[in-house]
């Protein structure tokens, strides 16, 4: 064996042994977490999915079996189904209204060149993190008899008498829009700044007006991403919690709440376990579309 | 003439654009306005205009037990949730970021899927967990804080990652190979030369940790145990009977903190490369 060839040999030697050194060293430090969420989500996850082929027999509780009743159910009674069209219908026209209003926000924010653009992204992120809870609390202060809203229309002579907006859709409708805004807006402004501006002035120098711009250049570079921005907005409706119960009030019947209801109110833990897995169907089917459509477009 | 018209409608255009964008934040602002408003009227009914002004209402938060409880109960986990989550969650994300390997885009959405499942499905799932793992091991494992706050690890795992990879974008590996060519151990270049870069993106963690465990509600709602609550709930649940300046005035004090946790991030890793 000649020098040359030894030294060949045992330089891979050591890179193998490097690269199997770095393996581990990766390993050991992704291996934690990974171990974590995998025990912590996905085996709950797949609990939950289990739990929902139960049976609940009253009096008894849950009952093993293996049927898809609960799911029949849920898709078949007329209580439930009331709650799923309401749910997706106001999920409908929360998103449109999102849409229309973050896109003049959203577009200032992706072309703002100055340094208040991270104090108004913060201002947005804001209320995010506040809780939905404490949001809902504002509303409450606006739209109960005597809220900020309807005496002011009383002051000024356009209604004599409150109108009711608390416990109404569109009471819930509004605290869900405002809930969901900034998400949208954060959306479509992180799109809107992939765009490059000078196609913005290349339609401009062409004698364009800004709606024709907007219309014709804009819109078709930023549709994906408007989809994005609905998928999520969507999504985000279908699993609202707080701002239903408090604004919409006991009998206004949300997906969210429903799940609740059933898990710690009813005990029916099979049942509440289907509703809450179509909801996480749903959510993650969604989720992968609106990456797909992003990704293509924009990382492609 | 023509064209001084067209420039006059472009300018009012360009205005009322200006006028919805403001209108929009100012929407998404408004509740926190109002629920600020209401926590310093004197009477304790929210009807307008206000009789008066008074800070009493701040006073008499320390009187309620359920919210002095509860704001103790989320200080607790969301502080012991952040800590352990960034001890395992930044050597994930430091991963991540550095190796290559395969499998590693399905490892990333794997970290960062407790961000895209619903709160009300995180809890019902840890739930049905927790019931079993009572069942198999015998402890007390439902309702206890050790869930409570192993629930709330997994939501802080996700913005480690986001905080530690915004943190290492742009970051020249050549500096840590130059160091290593030097004579430094790979040990010493962690810590002289990796640790410094991510720094910053271990704080936003931190702090972004506390602030989703802090006003974590929906999948808090499953976790808790008969006669406890977390903040976020005892307001929830104090909100379903009534609306009152107390009750705005715990609003205002969880706006604060929030506030205060978001700027204190925004000096490490700005907000608006990471959300």
């Amino acid at each position: 064996m000649s020098a040359s060839a030894t030294a060949e040999s045992l330089t891979s030697l050591a890179a193998r042994e490097s690269r199997g050194g770095r393996r581990s060293a990766a390993a050991a430090l992704v291996g934690p977490a990974t171990i974590f969420v995998t025990i912590g989500l996905l085996l709950p996850i797949i609990i939950l999915f289990r739990y929902s082929l139960n049976k609940f027999v009253p009096g008894r509780f849950m009952v093993d079996a293996l049927t898809v009743e609960n799911y029949i159910l849920f898709f078949t009674d007329p209580y439930f189904l009331a709650a799923f069209y309401r749910t997706l219908r106001v999920a409908a026209v929360v998103t449109v209204i999102c849409i229309v209003l973050a896109f003049p926000l959203a577009y200032k924010l992706a072309r703002m060149e100055s340094r208040y653009k991270n104090l108004l992204i913060m201002l947005v992120v804001l209320p995010l993190f506040v809780g939905n809870a404490v949001r809902a609390a504002g509303w409450m202060t606006l739209f109960g008899n005597k809220g900020f809203l309807n005496v002011t229309l009383e002051w000024l002579g356009l209604i004599s008498e409150p109108i009711r907006i608390m416990y109404t859709e569109w009471a819930v409708i509004i605290g869900i829009t405002a809930v969901n805004l900034p998400y949208v807006v954060l959306t479509l402004q992180s799109v809107i700044e992939g765009i490059d501006r000078a196609v913005e002035e290349a339609a401009y120098s062409l004698g364009a007006n800004p709606w024709t711009m907007a219309r014709r250049v804009l819109w078709p570079l930023a549709l994906p991403g408007f989809a994005a921005g609905a998928i999520f907005c969507f999504i985000l409706t279908m699993n609202a919690y707080a701002t239903p119960v408090l604004l919409g009030g006991p009998q206004f019947v949300m997906m969210g709440p429903l799940v609740y209801v059933q898990f710690a109110v009813k005990n029916n833990w099979p049942f509440g376990a289907a509703v809450s897995f179509v909801l996480m169907s749903a959510t993650l089917i969604l989720t992968a579309a609106a990456n797909i459509m992003v990704q293509r477009r924009y990382r492609g | 003439m023509s064209a001084l018209i067209s420039i006059a409608r472009r300018r009012l255009g360009s205005w009322a654009f200006n006028g919805i964008a403001g209108a929009v934040l100012g929407f998404i602002l408004l509740p926190l306005v109002f629920v600020t408003w209401l926590a310093f009227f004197r009477q304790a009914i929210p009807s307008f205009p206000p009789e008066g002004y008074s800070l009493k209402w701040f006073f008499a938060i320390g009187d309620n037990k359920k919210f002095v409880e509860g704001f103790l109960l989320s200080m607790q986990v969301a502080v012991a949730a952040m800590l352990i989550g960034l001890a395992i969650g930044v050597p994930g994300a430091l991963c991540l970021a550095r190796y290559r390997f395969w499998g590693r885009e399905g490892l990333s959405s794997l970290l960062l899927l407790p961000l895209v499942v619903p709160g009300i499905v995180l809890g019902t799932s840890l739930y049905v967990f927790h019931v079993e793992a009572e069942i198999v091991t015998g402890l007390p494992v439902l309702g206890s804080v050790a869930a409570m706050v192993a629930g709330h690890i997994l939501i802080v795992i996700p913005w480690c990652v986001r905080m530690v990879t915004a943190s290492l974008a742009g970051f020249d590996r050549g500096i840590e190979e130059a160091a290593q060519s030097l004579g430094a151990t790979p040990l010493t270049t962690f810590f002289r030369i990796t640790l410094p870069v991510i720094r910053p993106g271990i704080v936003a963690a931190a702090l972004f940790g506390f602030v989703v465990s802090f006003g974590n509600l929906e999948m808090s709602l499953f976790l808790v145990g008969p006669g406890r609550t977390t903040l976020p709930i005892a307001i929830l649940q104090y909100l379903e009977w009534r609306i009152d300046p107390t009750i705005a005035a715990v609003s205002v004090l969880q706006i604060l903190l929030i506030g205060a946790a978001m700027v204190a991030t925004d000096r490490f890793v700005r907000i608006s490369r990471v959300v």
